[in-house]
């Protein structure tokens, strides 16, 4: 039986129900093949490898339009949480510097940054992180193939490496966890060739500049924000609203204070397009959508965080079966994970409507593998999940915003308690706290069930972590003001709500 | 049979030394506690690793270089501020990394042919 599986000094035998699924797999050469080393196909593999299965993983990095390309461990890991976090907490450093002459530190000079130290070591680390990646898959017997996969048909993945090698693998079941990639503005002349995006940003080796960032989703206001707080000139450019999806209170307290903080808004614009000048920086032309008229600058850089789309026309999934949705490219999935293929699934950023998340990613992979070894029904929980944006003021969140709130209960139902509150550390360091605000969206009746929590303020996605448990457990208003705080931090005001917006009165929060 | 060049060294200003002379060079550095007259360590689980770690060098890149680093004896590799630990970021012998690289494995892991073989082939 050996003989029929290939790769089979990858499979280490564990007892004879594992000799019987190789008796299974005789018929495909692997129990599940997994497209795309990113959150959920990493976690999907290991998971399904750690229950017996035969598992194999191909991942593939298309460079980006400027060369950009990077190991395993997908957008997470080498262009998105990772560097990002690293890259904010660069700026937040920036500002503690300021801060910390105000609490007795002596500065000799402003401090300036070193944007060459700061990506070296940004990238030692994500290809640690790709090291460590490749140590577990090898660790947990899942097979690695460093090749663009595309589908055959329903058990067929073709496989082709950077030189052009093909490879073709069957398999019992595939799931699809490929995600996504930056959009560019197509139809701004120059985006593409002049422009770079989140793919491109943490790994230059050269400052961006004077940066021109286009977009106000998180991305966008992210790496704005990190990089305004490393010094540099940054400009974000808004065609409509901020955060969209947000809450929208709490997207204007968070532009609110980036604006306070030295970032540039160009609200209401829309670019144009983007020229190449001879003294070697970008001059955008961009259209007020407000006053009409064409304004322009020179940036040295331009920095597209315009949205994020699956590479679905290269997976060769449609010719296979798959049903995607038209207008996203995203493949239509459901609750189990299932496509419109019986033996095909899809994780991840690809699939629709899931969150674009890596927690959620990995753990509907880890449920995704169980269900296909047969040792689980449970289905992925999409709902409730917190998330947490890391601008320079960070706002975090579970549940529902104010606006959802409203619309699934309607006003008179919903109670809305609220403080704006000051982070003990800003009163030394005479900070602005204007922004810092939390509010719990709940219902009327009862023991007011919290319907939605959100913060923002230091070290947000820490404080919401632990509330997001509660949420998850169903707490109601009761059982928040019944929490007694931990004193003195940010996380404690939660427990301390008590001015409801119905009431008009002043939110701010008094001395303890 | 590729070619490779195997270099013994003993300390940190020996394995400093056998790096700057090879500049350019994929090198990969095995590090082991040192071995007593009768050629073993004081290091049990370098002396587990070891034929494991040759068992793979056939394996090594073309024109690459193996440097084989006898750290020191047993109290100063116990001291936290011995350069190794403190420069080279080692955290435990046997360590077998790829110099320039976040690329290493790290005690136990090194017992495993199957790694050991893969940092040696893959990029």
């Amino acid at each position: 039986m050996a003989a029929f599986c290939r790769g089979r000094h990858r499979l280490k035998s564990v007892g004879c129900l594992h000799t019987s699924t190789r008796n299974l797999t005789g018929k495909f050469d692997y129990d599940v093949v997994v497209i795309g080393g990113g959150s959920g196909g990493l976690a999907c593999s290991k998971e399904a490898a750690q229950l017996g299965k035969k598992v194999a993983v191909l991942d593939y990095v298309e460079p980006s339009a400027k060369g950009t390309k990077w190991g395993l461990g997908g957008t997470c890991v080498n262009v998105g949480c990772i560097p990002k976090k690293l890259m904010h907490q660069a700026a937040l450093f920036g500002t503690a510097i300021k801060d910390a002459q105000k609490y007795g530190w002596t500065i000799p000079g402003p401090a300036s940054h070193d944007w060459a130290t700061l990506s070296a070591a940004v990238q030692n680390h994500v290809k640690s992180l790709n090291w460590g990646h490749r140590v577990q898959l090898q660790d947990k017997k899942v097979k690695y193939l460093n090749m663009k996969g595309s589908l055959v048909d329903e058990h067929t993945i073709k496989g082709v490496t950077a030189r052009g090698k093909e490879t073709t693998l069957t398999a019992r079941n595939i799931v699809i966890a490929t995600g996504g990639r930056p959009k560019y503005p197509t139809h701004v002349p120059g985006a593409i060739e002049h422009g770079i995006t989140s793919d491109d940003i943490f790994w230059l080796k050269e400052s961006p500049g004077k940066t021109l960032v286009v977009g106000a989703s998180y991305v966008g206001l992210e790496c704005a924000g990190f990089l305004t707080g490393i010094g540099l000139d940054t400009t974000i450019m808004v065609r409509s609203i901020a955060l969209r999806g947000f809450d929208q209170q709490m997207a204007g307290l968070v532009t609110d204070y980036m604006e306070a903080y030295g970032t540039k808004f160009a609200w209401k614009c829309a670019p144009k397009k983007v020229e190449k000048l001879t003294s070697g920086g970008l001059q955008v032309t961009w259209t007020n959508t407000f006053t009409k008229k064409d304004e322009t600058d020179t940036f040295d850089s331009v920095l597209w965080a315009v949205g994020r789309a699956p590479e679905s026309q290269l997976l060769n999934l449609e010719k296979a079966g798959v049903q995607l949705d038209t207008e996203t490219g995203k493949i239509v999935v459901t609750p189990n994970e299932a496509t419109s293929v019986p033996s095909i699934y899809a994780i991840g950023d690809i699939s629709l409507g899931r969150p674009e998340l890596t927690p959620t990613a990995i753990q509907a992979g880890k449920l995704l593998a169980r269900r296909l070894a047969g040792v689980s029904k449970e289905l992925m929980n999409y709902h409730n999940v917190a998330t947490a944006v890391f601008t320079p003021l960070e706002y975090s969140c579970v549940g529902l915003s104010e606006e959802e709130a409203e619309q699934k209960y309607g006003k008179d139902s919903i109670e809305v308690f609220h403080a704006f509150y000051k982070p003990l550390e800003f009163t030394v360091a005479e900070r602005d706290a204007s922004q810092c605000y939390i509010k719990a969206v709940c219902l009327r009746e009862g023991d007011q069930r919290i319907l939605g929590l959100h913060f923002t303020g230091p070290n947000a996605g820490e404080v919401i972590q632990g509330f997001a448990l509660g949420f998850q457990c169903g707490a109601t208003y009761t059982h928040l003001v019944n929490t007694v705080g931990i004193h003195p931090t940010c996380a404690e005001e939660l427990t301390k709500l008590n001015v409801t917006k119905r009431s008009g009165l002043d939110a701010t929060v008094t001395g303890c | 049979m590729t070619n490779y060049e195997e270099v013994k060294v003993r300390g940190y200003e020996d394995f400093c030394k056998a790096v700057s002379e090879r500049k350019g060079k994929d090198i990969f550095a095995y590090f082991s506690g040192n071995k007593d007259e009768q050629g073993v360590s004081w290091c049990p689980d370098c002396v587990k690793a070891e034929p494991v770690v040759r068992g793979e060098m056939s394996h090594l890149p073309e024109d690459s270089v193996f440097i084989y680093c006898q750290v020191g004896e047993r109290p100063y590799w116990k001291d936290p501020n011995n350069e190794f630990k403190k420069t080279l970021k080692l955290t435990g012998v046997p360590t077998l990394l790829r110099y320039g690289t976040p690329q290493k494995l790290v005690e136990e892991e090194c017992f495993k042919a199957d790694l050991v073989r893969m940092m040696f082939t893959e990029d």
